[in-house]
């Protein structure tokens, strides 16, 4: 559209009315044919009318309207229901029909979780456990388990290490009662989620009651309801749907456990649980009853946590087993999470009182370790899943390192933050854990998990070569290279490069 | 040599102007000097001249002086030519002192163009001037084509049969080898220092490694970090040990390597050629290996630049009628 006003004085453009133009024949014939007025070229434009006013055409202007085309009619597939890409990125397949059956493998069990001569190579988990497994979300859907005829796991030191504390713990009669509390961490793809899962199938194994948080992400991404605790409590929030889905997965894993223990405190905040039920019943109502799931867990908390009977209840009472508690993903939780209270400021993540429960129990228990019937507590920091400000974590993890070996808070080489960084109290506030006084209870460690050895290198390729994955022959240089190209052994790029690796042709 | 620079005439002359010393040394040379070219009769007239020459305000004024130089005689010319013909014959070229030099080695190749020659690797390795070093040596802005004409013919008349070259093309040639002649000597051997440490450095792009190598078990750290978290794609990690996996020598060492600048595969093959270089210290034998694998010649393309009028490099805009 052309202006009607002169761009150069803005004054209005005279506007020839097309009765005054002369005719085009003797427009040709006077002067140029050219127009240095853009307003007058206008006027000379065939107009869509079908007015044979206009003769003269731009460079390749067509002289015919252009037709409308008719839009081709696409057939779009119809996009699939609601829900159904998400299940198939979270599905876990834990069976490969085409992989090979290994020959003389072994499962984990009581006798070899504990056997140093089977270091480095992989056991499977045993099948009936699987489905334990899966309902506390051991495994995640990125872990390469589709490839193999069944899920194994690889013995390494960390793993013996673990296993021997689960057998003193259950079998000898000085350690019973011993408290293990750690916070695993290492490089990307190092194995800190399987580390967990290894821990999972051994407390099954040793008929321990196994908690898990499989993604802590999900407690403060503000996903589920949450609701201020009580009147009293107004800066501290439940969630209750989260509680539930803890509740129902401990229920489903630990139904063997639980159904052989019998309510044997009193509740008085929970009318629900009656003495003499099971503690299996126990945990279902508040699966089943969100509103109460809260008080549920806490009175579920305080039967295993028991080291007696209440006055009464005496014929209730059978020694309670050790916990497993698990956290994947603990960086989530030393930040501000996604849910925002009534001023619409966000809330502390140790303001939720199921994380604030859980990470209370990394301090020394006061009359009474934090786990009375002993157990482990193994939490796992995430290298690719973090929320975007951990730099407290990292300082805090180092002083957790340090104050275990043995460097007083107070000497110059105790890691400090950065003068003049951002740093959250709280997080120091919840890590710093002293000496406990009970001598069951161990201090709060950071484990790093490394790389793993040359032998469990080999093993773990072994292990690939049999399940036909892999058609090399292995060797000593062979593992070696692999291993140094896996970064020292990091037992997720070995399974990378040992997934990828194909004969040449 | 050297004098022929300008920056030295410039000292010198600024050494004689300086010191007050130096001055009184002056009148009696160039008294001497102007003897033979001036005629005596003019002597007189330019002494008193000379009195109105102004001074530095610190000297002491003293009677003996500079005889100036006087006018030139035409009448005494021993011979009058017709046309003053210079002495060069490329005064009349831009660059007149390159000239000569080319004319003299084409002239002398031509006289010894009928000697055996040996072939050019057996020739006596000679570091020859650079450009830049050539151009402040004449004072002359010489186009670098020119120069790599003339070092053509230097190259050629350096083919001549050592034993039988003559002395008059050897001296020829010597004006052209840099000062010092680095290539003359082999440098010395590189040697593990006192912890057993062997040091390589490399570049590839804008990638920049150094690599210390130790005997060791296959360990490797880059800029502190494993080789998996610095090179997320596995072919970069390969390519960064590749010197040392295609020598099956990858769990015999310890790595340790610096990298910096570019991008991770200009880092990783930076590191590949930096960690042959200190393997080569290490075992020197491996030499044909490596070269074979490829990390011991240097890659020494960097980004093209950009031209005005393209849209990169080379890439010209799509070409529209009007």
């Amino acid at each position: 559209m052309v202006s009607p006003f002169c761009w150069g004085c803005l004054t209005p453009l005279r506007q020839t009315s097309r009765t005054i133009l002369p005719s085009p024949s003797t427009a040709v014939s006077r002067g140029p044919a050219f127009h240095t007025s853009a307003a007058l070229q206008f006027m000379g434009r065939p107009s869509q009318g079908g007015k044979k006013g206009s003769t003269v055409l731009k460079f390749r202007q067509p002289a015919v309207a252009a037709m409308k085309k008719k839009k081709k009619f696409v057939e779009k597939a119809r996009p699939p229901p609601v829900g159904e890409r998400k299940a198939i990125r979270k599905r876990i397949v834990l069976s490969n029909p085409n992989a090979l059956e290994v020959e003389g493998l072994q499962e984990l069990s009581e006798e070899t979780m504990v056997d140093s001569r089977l270091r480095g190579t992989a056991l499977a988990l045993p099948v009936p456990m699987l489905d334990q497994l899966r309902a506390v979300q051991a495994f995640k859907p990125k872990q390469g388990w589709s490839i193999f005829r069944r899920p194994c796991t690889v013995l390494r030191r960390e793993t013996l290490e673990l296993g021997r504390f689960f057998d003193n713990v259950t079998g000898d009669v000085e350690r019973r009662g011993a408290v293990i509390k750690k916070i695993v961490g290492g490089a990307r793809k190092s194995g800190k989620s399987v580390h967990l899962l290894q821990a999972m199938a051994m407390g099954f194994i040793k008929k321990w009651v196994v908690f898990t948080i499989p993604e802590a992400q999900e407690l403060v991404s503000a996903t589920s309801s949450y609701a201020p605790l009580s009147e009293e409590n107004p800066n501290l929030y439940v969630q209750n749907e989260a509680t539930a889905a803890l509740l129902s997965r401990t229920v489903a894993a630990n139904k063997d456990v639980l159904s052989g223990l019998r309510v044997s405190q009193n509740h008085p905040t929970v009318p629900a649980a009656k003495p003499g039920m099971t503690l299996e019943d126990l945990a279902k109502t508040g699966a089943q009853d969100q509103a109460s799931a809260w008080a549920v867990f806490q009175a579920l908390w305080k039967e295993l946590t028991a080291t007696g009977p209440a006055p009464g209840l005496e014929k209730h009472y059978t020694p309670r087993p050790p916990i497993l508690v698990t956290v994947d993903g603990l960086g989530h939780w030393m930040t501000e999470s996604q849910y925002r209270n009534a001023q619409f400021k966000l809330i502390h993540a140790h303001d939720l009182v199921f994380v604030r429960h859980f990470l209370s129990l990394l301090k020394p228990g006061q009359d009474q370790p934090s786990l009375p019937n002993g157990g482990a507590l193994l939490y796992a920091t995430s290298t690719t899943n973090n929320p975007p400000y951990v730099y407290t974590l990292d300082v805090a993890l180092k002083q957790v390192a340090a104050r275990d070996a043995g460097v007083e808070p107070s000497s110059p080489q105790f890691p400090q933050p950065e003068p003049y960084s951002k740093t959250d109290p709280r997080v120091f506030e919840v890590l710093e854990s002293p000496k406990s006084k009970h001598a069951q209870e161990g201090r709060l460690q950071h484990q790093i998990l490394g790389g793993v050895t040359h032998d469990e290198a080999r093993g773990f390729m072994e292990y690939f070569a049999r399940s036909g994955l892999l058609q090399e022959t292995i060797s000593d240089g062979w593992v070696s290279e692999k291993w140094t190209l896996a970064g020292g052994g990091v037992i997720g790029e070995l399974e990378r490069i040992g997934k990828r690796l194909r004969v040449a042709a | 040599m050297a004098w022929l620079t300008s920056s030295c005439v410039v000292q010198a002359m600024q050494s004689i102007r300086s010191p007050i010393a130096l001055r009184t040394l002056l009148p009696q040379r160039s008294a001497a000097h102007t003897t033979h070219t001036f005629p005596r009769a003019s002597l007189s007239t330019t002494l008193q001249q000379r009195k109105n020459v102004r001074t530095y305000a610190t000297e002491v004024h003293q009677s003996s002086e500079v005889p100036p130089a006087g006018e030139i005689d035409f009448e005494h010319f021993r011979a009058m030519p017709a046309r003053i013909v210079p002495v060069s014959p490329s005064y009349f070229s831009g660059i007149p002192k390159f000239y000569d030099h080319l004319l003299r080695l084409e002239r002398l190749l031509a006289l010894n163009a009928t000697l055996p020659t040996v072939p050019s690797g057996e020739a006596p390795r000679k570091a020859w001037m650079k450009i830049a070093q050539f151009r402040e040596h004449l004072g002359e802005e010489v186009p670098t084509k020119k120069y790599m004409g003339l070092l053509k013919v230097v190259y050629r008349l350096n083919c001549i049969d050592p034993s039988l070259i003559p002395e008059e093309v050897n001296a020829a040639l010597q004006e052209f080898v840099r000062p010092g002649n680095p290539l003359g000597e082999a440098p010395a051997p590189r040697q593990l220092d006192e912890l057993g440490r062997a040091r390589g450095k490399g570049k590839r792009k804008a990638s920049n490694a150094v690599v210390h190598l130790v005997e060791g078990e296959g360990e490797v750290l880059v800029n502190g970090r494993t080789l998996a978290e610095v090179f997320p794609r596995l072919h970069d990690r390969e390519s960064a040990t590749w010197a040392l996996r295609c020598s099956s020598r990858l769990d015999k060492y310890n790595v340790f390597a610096r990298v910096r600048g570019g991008g991770t595969t200009g880092q990783a093959e930076a590191m590949a050629l930096a960690l042959a270089r200190a393997l080569l210290i290490h075992e020197p034998g491996l030499k044909p290996i490596l070269r074979k694998a490829g990390v011991v010649t240097v890659d020494p393309r960097r980004v093209e630049r950009k031209k005005p009028g393209h849209v990169k490099a080379r890439k010209m805009p799509a070409w529209v009628k009007r």
